[in-house]
């Protein structure tokens, strides 16, 4: 073991045991539910950077897929009357198959057609839960959904719930991180970048597209099972497009492909409206408007134009140091 | 289910479908000029209905007429900012994910505008386009017939203009090969201007025309913008005469549909019909290319 790893992984452990003792210090319960939309975003997040991150499709309708994952884990658990982690299984499920069913005929064709379907499903989905009112309570919404309990432990507060979310984030952050630095994750990046060359090389592109679009949406739909959960009551008219959008912004700001980048625009989508709550009625304009700018000068991402801004100033500096004729250090 | 119920719904299906094919002609536009699509134009409708209904004629008191001119000049420098604020400075950007987003988010920024200018209650304007026909047991709104024949003015203008002007003809140089076009002396980002600018001018016609259908709200140009993308697939993607068909198509389609599903189903259809276009026929019924 290098002593470059050895440091990395106490800077790892560092940063698992600051973020898990959070909840000893924020004792207000509204900071640790903005903690734990984090969190769950992260997860949509993290999915949604293996199709449109990595390989470059766009998909709009992730609403879709976690009202999907919310609705299937909450109604088993009211009427199969079982555990929450069923509901989570289910909600794998389901993600697998919608994958697979709406990533087949949009992606088989090469274009633009998964950003059309993605936003049309999204729209079903949501029209469907309105309106079978005897099932799913219509636009009244399902209310008292169970939370998670694990051995008799209800996970019923929400700094025990962050715990939980906390575990089940690392561990997606985990397998992404994992996937994206493998084979798949390879190919899915120089899908990005010339599928004419890596369908030369023999890959079977529309498959290996299929395949990122269904990783995305089981983490789509168990962040939606987690979020349905955790909130304990779900209506169909928070999945709307401007939730997609949301997702896709989040991935934006992060910067495409970058998995620690996913998690910081969870953060910062997460927080920045909180943060402009005091502008009141103008906080979604003007978020909007700094989103866009962001968009259009920065569209690497906010963290990658941070770093950049980093590295140039300390390059000035070491500059202006070799120039009084100081050892430069870079 | 007697005759004059069928005609009624073939007819009024027929208006609609003529509002999915100038969707579908007003992102077509944009998509073969920038190879790009714009997801902010149900916002776009929605702000031409804004300002024509809710500055002009209700706001200002001015005619029907003038507001109208109005509300095109309006949009077509709104186009003109579009194109140079979002599509030209990100169109060359390695993927389309970054303009696709901006027009995205600029979507919700006229949205939140229009709430907080004019207030988030719908309003409907009294007078405009109002009014049926009767032919015997039949009785047709003036609307529907309006919003036909309009929808024919623009489609067959717009054919003469890409076809006979120099501007037009410059328009689809662009949308076939920018490199040759741009060797040919044509200044494509003055070109992809002016095309935004038409395909604003012409969510503006969609959104005045649909004010008597919807009344003017934040939410009445949604599924509209929707189905318009299904019209494009299901004619042929990126084809102007595809999207034309597919509108009419998909607007017949959906509206005959209320007899045998339920009512609330209604969006439902144009959805399926896209994923079943995609599955059997991806060119779609007029494409050419695989």
């Amino acid at each position: 073991m290098t002593k470059k790893m050895k440091i990395r992984i106490a800077e790892i452990i560092i940063l698992l045991i600051a973020l898990l003792v959070v909840p000893l210090f924020v004792k207000n319960n509204y900071y640790l539910l903005v903690f734990n939309r984090i969190l769950i975003n992260a997860i949509v997040v993290l999915g949604l950077n293996f199709i449109t991150g990595l390989t470059g499709q766009m998909n709009l309708g992730m609403a879709g897929i976690f009202a999907l994952g919310a609705y299937a884990s909450a109604l088993i658990t009211r009427y199969a009357n079982i555990s929450p982690w069923v509901g989570l299984l289910l909600a794998i499920a389901v993600g697998w198959v919608i994958g697979q069913c709406l990533g087949y005929p949009s992606l088989r064709v090469k274009g633009v057609y998964l950003s059309l379907t993605t936003i049309g499903f999204a729209e079903v989905i949501r029209l469907m839960f309105s309106n079978l009112t005897d099932i799913t309570g219509g636009t009244q919404g399902m209310r008292n959904i169970e939370p998670y309990s694990l051995f008799g432990f209800k996970f019923d507060t929400q700094g025990k719930m962050y715990y939980l979310f906390f575990v089940i984030t690392a561990f997606g952050f985990f397998i992404a991180w994992r996937i994206v630095y493998s084979k798949w994750g390879r190919v899915f990046k120089s899908l990005r970048d010339n599928a004419e060359a890596v369908e030369m090389s023999g890959v079977d592109i529309a498959d290996v597209k299929i395949k990122a679009f269904t990783i995305c949406a089981i983490y789509g739909a168990v962040a939606g099972a987690l979020y349905a959960h955790f909130m304990g009551y779900i209506n169909p008219s928070t999945f709307t497009i401007d939730m997609s959008t949301n997702f896709v912004i989040m991935l934006l700001i992060g910067g495409l492909g970058s998995v620690i980048g996913n998690i910081f625009g969870a953060i910062i989508v997460t927080i920045l409206p909180e943060m402009l709550r005091f502008l009141d009625d103008y906080y979604l304009i003007t978020f909007s408007i700094i989103v866009l700018l962001g968009a259009i000068f920065f569209p690497n991402g906010w963290v990658d134009a941070v770093v950049r801004l980093g590295k140039k100033t300390i390059n000035i500096i070491s500059d202006k140091r070799a120039e009084n004729g100081k050892a430069v250090s870079r | 289910m007697n005759a004059a119920v069928l005609v009624q719904l073939l007819v009024s299906g027929l208006a609609m479908g003529f509002i999915y094919a100038l969707v579908g002609i007003e992102y077509t536009l944009v998509w073969n000029s920038t190879g790009l699509l714009n997801f902010s134009h149900d916002k776009l409708i929605m702000l031409g209905a804004y300002l024509f209904g809710g500055t002009f004629v209700l706001g200002m008191g001015f005619s029907n007429p003038l507001a109208i001119v109005l509300a095109f000049v309006i949009m077509g420098l709104i186009g003109v900012l579009i194109a140079n604020g979002i599509f030209n400075p990100l169109r060359t950007m390695q993927s389309m994910i970054f303009a696709v987003m901006g027009t995205m988010i600029l979507g919700r920024i006229i949205k939140e505008a229009c709430r907080l200018i004019w207030g988030p209650a719908p309003f409907a304007i009294s007078g405009w386009l109002s009014g049926n026909i009767r032919i015997g047991k039949i009785s047709i709104s003036n609307a529907n017939i309006i919003i036909c024949l309009v929808s024919l003015l623009v489609v067959i203008g717009l054919q003469l203009f890409l076809n006979f002007t120099k501007t037009g003809k410059a328009m689809r140089c662009v949308a076939q090969n920018k490199k040759a076009a741009a060797l040919m002396g044509i200044n494509v980002t003055q070109n992809i201007c002016i095309t935004t600018a038409v395909s604003a001018i012409i969510c503006s016609i969609i959104g005045i025309l649909i004010i008597p259908l919807f009344n003017v709200s934040t939410t009445m140009s949604n599924s509209i913008g929707l189905k318009g993308f299904s019209a494009g697939v299901i004619g042929g993607f990126g084809y102007l005469p595809g999207a034309i068909i597919g509108g009419i198509i998909i607007g017949i389609v959906e509206n005959l549909a209320v007899m045998v599903l339920p009512a609330v189903y209604k969006d439902v259809v144009s959805f399926v019909l896209l994923i079943l276009f995609l599955l059997v026929k991806p060119t779609g019924l007029l494409g050419k290319r695989a």
